[in-house]
């Protein structure tokens, strides 16, 4: 048995418990215990890497956790990337929450929450069973849950933490019918061999045969309804809904577990079980490029139009999330180049989102919580170490030549170019259209952002005065910041070649490639001729079709809130609960309708002698007529 | 015989607790804790050592044998849990009690405890008939003595419908009886002798037989509660003193959950397809029904009741499904709906627990009512929290590993209905969240004033069941063991 490996979530729940119940008492302690318990899994991680690495094949221990689930870890590459991201991105999240949530009554909670939801993350990262997996999957939603709603008395913040634990969890019981699939049907495989038919180093070893045995339609659908799941967490295309409204939460949060982490559980339960798409019919592979395509074009048209700094942030998360599901979704044709490339922009947006986000976390600390980007302006001046960052961040978002961005994003849309180039069809074409566009609005709304916080004049009495943060608060950052813009090119190959043997970048012609970079350059130059002056305050565009249909964002929200839930879901339960009233109390009219038969024949036997004589002769006398009536009729 | 002098002993201090007068509150509470401990100690004792079916513990006290009358004992690996279950939630039932109450209140919990640990260990249809009427009675005087707002109506109700339940029973078994000396000429009562499928199905004509199964279904079901035999449960719930409602929702679902597995399972050959379909049908209505219903209560009580409810139809489905198809996946839903029984006994003990507790220091139960209390009452709140997440199935809670079960088990055996499943789930969840949402979060209401938190004789007693419950879900193995062992035992 390999401790550390075990240790990787291990520390973390003791953070979780020692944070809660030592941060009391002292509510200084409850950060630093967090913090260092999180480092600690860090370094499990890295010695994990370390053995796994000498090992030269996975790390695999299980137990009998019920029946047939076994509990266990499985570590391989794709599982030490994820495992030294989030432990990292989470340490350094912890050091700069210290700051951020300093003087808030409750931070001992916060820090044993976000200890728990390390901890929740680390553990899905390194199980090995599905099972397991959707029990740590649940418990980040848990937290996810908990945190957004930390500031409870806020009645948006309990709100938008509903909203996202309902939409996650109609994903999440997707992800359970796809295994009560896949176990029905391996259950009697005869090469089971003693494994957990949901064994996840059983499902991706032996997917062609499983596929053969169970038909390979079968294993797409079930497939598909991992995907269901994976789109919940990850907040794709229609289940993208609950990403938005959680930026209710303490911006820390929205950084570790809306931006890095968290949400990136959907494409690394995609990679994870990847061999079971591969080998399924092509609509599940397709249905992954399609859906990460389109989320990443459609999650950008909303991002032009929203005015909160930390909502711009969120559909770009969404977007970059399309990026890597997309990725993974064109294996057909690069093969497992795809995760590679899915991968490597996981990690890469992790740092980047993780950096703009405390970033603009620092930013609205010295805002008094002021997200509007229309009244920030000119804050390059007041703050300009954190900018500095927040630019950093930024061009990395929009893929600017030099930055990882560049090298992670433009390698996706260059390999989606080959999927078209592969199959030739119009479906083929629709990934690279929708990415390649996708990468077009990633700069607009970018700059957009950028230029409304960064540049011109304070537009608000709050943003003339704001201050920098303490510098020690944001050393933590630069570490994103340097991933953020070497990260690319001193790892990209390596990294690539790290998770899938063999794999090229994408060679296509030139004229293609350039496409990207010339979108880049027009989304800046219009940001820049529309936000980099003060023309934007003259447009009025409110009456304009296609800005209210992206301000009412496709009218998403109206329909699961005001027809599913409102029209639908609400009547039936009153309808239900009207027929359960009727119901009831037509039981109890039943019952007293016996209750008062029994009074009736209480009433007759009143001890009165002379009453009975009547009653007697009364009846007596109708016996006799009875009697002499038949002998008539007879 | 640890378990047999348990149940006597617990029979005797239940008695005494009528007369201990002012001290009755400590001798209850000292008594139940002696009957936990008593049966834990048996639990380890019997079952520590591996299990592998079939029942233990069997002793005969001859009463009168030549009519088949005589106190059989026998514990199999399920009902060790479910007296387990009972023993922890008397315990917990004692602790919300209301401090002032009539001193009568604790000799009656403690009766239905002894009404619950006869009828679990009895293997005489006589004497579990006896026992499951001694739980009723003591519940009856409970709701009428210490109830809320209608309780004498209330009351009745509860009593009149659930002793119609209990009187089909007593016919059915009186079937078996009959036929059983017709065919052999001899009298006896012995369940394992009477539930047999070589013996039902061979000496038992078609109409006794639908007649006997149904009379047993009926009297389970009542107690489960399924629809549409659920009447008695909303207003029960929400009248009974909140000690009252923990044994309802832990005790008398119980009650059914043993009637389906413990006393139908062995006899599982007896089902026709077509019933069993009914049945499965009927859990899936119950699960969407009541989660419906569940949603447009006001009042968290009775919202929890209903909840509690939706939660017996898994056990339904479980039950149906799991006999109906012979297939690998069979013990894992048949062991994931008596998982599903027991734990959520324990979670609604938490919840009603967490509940009575915010009554008192509230006044209130109603959602809006409330608002906001973690403000003020953050332990209470959490508590509170678990258990609603609990009870919505959270995974690493008692409640996940039941439904897991029965959800991935019974695929094979419905297909596309478990989208309805799914949607009961959802609909489930989202009330949950809702109450958490409007009760607990969000504004504080001014209105409450302010409200102090629980102490900690209170915190541990939340706290007890919380690890019980996660302890359940994280090392699901220690019960599900059994179960697994004694479903293997019986197909």
């Amino acid at each position: 048995m390999f401790i550390w490996a075990w240790l990787i979530f291990i520390f973390p729940l003791i953070g979780f418990v020692l944070s809660w119940s030592i941060g009391r008492y002292r509510k200084m302690l409850g950060g630093v215990i967090a913090s260092f318990m999180v480092g600690l899994s860090l370094l499990a991680s890295y010695e994990t890497f370390l053995y796994v690495n000498s090992l030269g094949h996975p790390l695999y221990q299980s137990y009998q956790w019920f029946y047939n689930i076994k509990i266990g870890v499985y570590v391989d590459h794709i599982t030490l990337i994820m495992v030294l991201m989030v432990s990292l991105v989470s340490t350094i999240i912890h050091l700069f929450t210290m700051y951020y949530m300093k003087g808030d009554p409750g931070r001992h909670v916060f820090f044993a929450e976000t200890s728990l939801f390390t901890a929740g993350m680390l553990g899905l990262v390194v199980s090995s069973n599905l099972v397991v997996f959707f029990l740590f999957w649940e418990l980040v939603g848990l937290c996810s849950y908990l945190l957004i709603g930390f500031w409870f008395f806020k009645p948006n913040a309990t709100a938008a933490a509903k909203k996202a634990f309902i939409v996650t969890r109609v994903g999440d019981l997707l992800f359970l019918i796809g295994m009560a699939v896949i176990y029905n049907a391996l259950v009697g495989y005869p090469g089971l061999g003693g494994n957990s038919p949901l064994s996840i180093p059983f499902l991706i070893n032996n997917a062609s045969s499983i596929a053969s045995y169970m038909g390979a339609t079968n294993l797409g659908i079930a497939a598909v309804l991992l995907l269901g799941g994976a789109a919940g967490k990850s907040s794709q295309f229609p289940l993208h809904v609950w990403i938005p409204d959680a930026m209710e939460g303490p911006t820390p949060v929205s950084a570790l577990i809306h931006a890095a982490t968290m949400v990136t559980a959907g494409v690394y339960l995609v990679a994870r079980t990847y061999n079971i798409f591969f080998y399924s019919a092509p609509f599940a592979m397709y249905s992954v490029a399609i859906i990460g395509a389109f989320t990443a074009l459609f999650a950008g048209t909303l991002g032009i139009v929203v005015n909160d700094l930390k909502r711009i942030l969120a559909y770009s998360t969404i977007s970059q999330l399309g990026y890597m599901m997309a990725a993974i979704g064109l294996a057909p044709v690069i093969g497992a180049a795809g995760i590679s490339f899915g991968m490597f922009h996981l990690v890469i947006h992790a740092m980047f989102k993780a950096l703009l986000f405390l970033t603009a976390g620092a930013i609205l600390i010295s805002l008094m919580d002021l997200r509007d980007v229309r009244q920030m302006g000119g804050l390059w001046r007041k703050m300009p170490v954190t900018i500095t960052l927040f630019l950093i961040g930024s061009i990395a978002l929009a893929a600017i030549p030099p930055t990882s961005g560049f090298y992670s994003k433009d390698t996706i849309i260059s390999a989606s170019w080959l999927y078209f180039s592969h199959y030739g069809s119009f479906q083929a074409f629709l990934p690279w259209l929708f990415l390649s566009l996708g990468a077009l609005l990633t700069v607009l709304y970018t700059f957009r952002m950028f230029f409304l916080v960064a540049v011109g004049k304070p537009r608000s009495h709050l943003a003339e005065h704001a201050k920098e943060a303490p510098i020690i608060a944001l050393i933590p950052l630069f570490i994103l910041a340097f991933f953020s813009l070497f990260g690319g090119y001193l790892f990209q190959v390596p990294f690539y070649n790290y998770l899938a043997t063999g794999v090229t970048l994408p060679s296509i012609p030139a004229y293609i490639e350039d496409i990207p970079l010339i979108y880049v350059a027009i989304g800046f130059l219009v940001a820049l001729y529309l936000y980099g002056t003060s023309r934007w305050k003259s447009i009025d565009l409110s009456r304009n079709f296609f800005y209210n249909l992206l301000k009412w964002k496709y009218y998403m929200d109206v329909l699961y809130t005001r027809i599913i839930a409102e029209r639908i879901i609400l009547p039936v339960s009153a309808a239900f609960s009207t027929v359960e009233n009727s119901y009831n109390s037509g039981v109890d009219r039943t019952g007293s309708g016996a209750l008062s038969f029994g009074t009736l024949l209480r009433r007759m036997q009143d001890g009165v002698v002379e009453n009975y004589f009547i009653v007697l002769i009364i009846g007596i006398s109708i016996v006799f007529l009875l009697v002499e009536l038949f002998k008539v009729v007879i | 015989m640890l378990m047999v002098i348990t149940f006597f002993l617990s029979m005797i201090l239940a008695f005494a607790s009528f007369f201990m007068g002012k001290k009755a509150r400590l001798f209850s509470i000292a008594s139940a804790w002696l009957m936990a401990i008593l049966v834990g100690i048996y639990i380890y004792m019997t079952f520590g050592g591996g299990y592998h079916g079939g029942i233990v513990s069997q002793y005969n006290f001859q009463i009168a044998p030549s009519i088949g009358i005589s106190f059989t004992t026998g514990v199999t690996g399920f009902t060790g849990a479910l007296i387990a279950l009972s023993a922890v939630i008397i315990l917990v039932s004692l602790m919300v009690v209301e401090k002032d109450s009539e001193n009568s209140i604790y000799g009656l919990i403690l009766s239905t405890e002894v009404g619950l640990f006869g009828l679990l260990i009895s293997r005489n249809f006589l004497f579990f008939y006896i026992f499951w009427e001694v739980v009723l009675i003591p519940m009856y005087f409970l709701i009428i003595r210490f109830g809320g707002a209608k309780r004498d109506r209330v009351g009745l109700k509860f009593f009149v419908y659930t002793h119609i339940g209990s009187v089909f029973i007593l016919l059915a078994f009186f079937t078996l009886y009959n036929y059983y000396y017709l065919s052999t000429g001899e009298f006896t009562l012995d369940m394992g002798t009477l539930m047999n499928t070589a013996f039902i199905t061979g000496h038992i004509p078609v109409f006794w037989r639908d007649f006997m199964l149904f009379g047993f279904l009926i009297g389970f079901l009542v107690k489960l509660p399924s629809f549409p035999v659920h009447s008695w449960l909303p207003d029960t719930y929400q009248t009974a003193p909140y000690p009252g409602t923990i044994i309802l929702a832990g005790g008398l679902s119980l009650m059914g959950g043993y009637g389906l597995f413990g006393i139908l399972l062995p006899a599982s050959g007896i089902f026709s397809s077509t019933l069993l379909y009914f049945l499965a049908f009927l859990g899936i209505l119950s699960l969407v029904y009541f989660s419906f219903v569940a949603m447009f209560q006001k009042d968290i009580k009775r919202m929890m009741a209903f909840a509690s409810a939706a939660a017996m139809g898994f056990v339904t489905i479980s039950f149906a499904v799991g006999i109906l198809e012979h297939s690998y996946t069979q013990v894992l839903e048949l062991s994931g709906g008596m998982f599903q029984i027991i734990a959520h006994g324990f979670i609604m003990a938490l919840i009603f627990a967490s509940l009575y507790y915010i009554r008192r220091n509230t006044g209130s139960e109603m959602t809006y009512g409330l608002g906001g209390i973690y403000r003020e009452a953050p332990l209470l709140s959490s508590f509170m929290l678990a258990g609603l997440f609990a009870s919505l199935g959270l995974p690493g809670l008692a409640g996940f590993i039941g439904e897991f079960s029965i959800v991935v088990g019974v695929y094979q055996g419905i297909t596309w209905w478990i989208f309805f499943i799914i949607l009961g789930m959802i609909v489930t969840a989202s009330y949950h969240v809702w109450v958490a949402q409007r009760a607990l979060y969000g504004p504080y209401n001014e209105h409450l004033g302010h409200i102090r938190d629980i102490n900690r004789k209170e915190f541990a007693t939340l706290c007890g069941l919380l690890v019980l419950i996660f302890v359940l879900g994280v090392f699901p193995n220690l019960l599900d063991g059994l179960l697994t062992a004694y479903v293997g035992g019986l197909i």
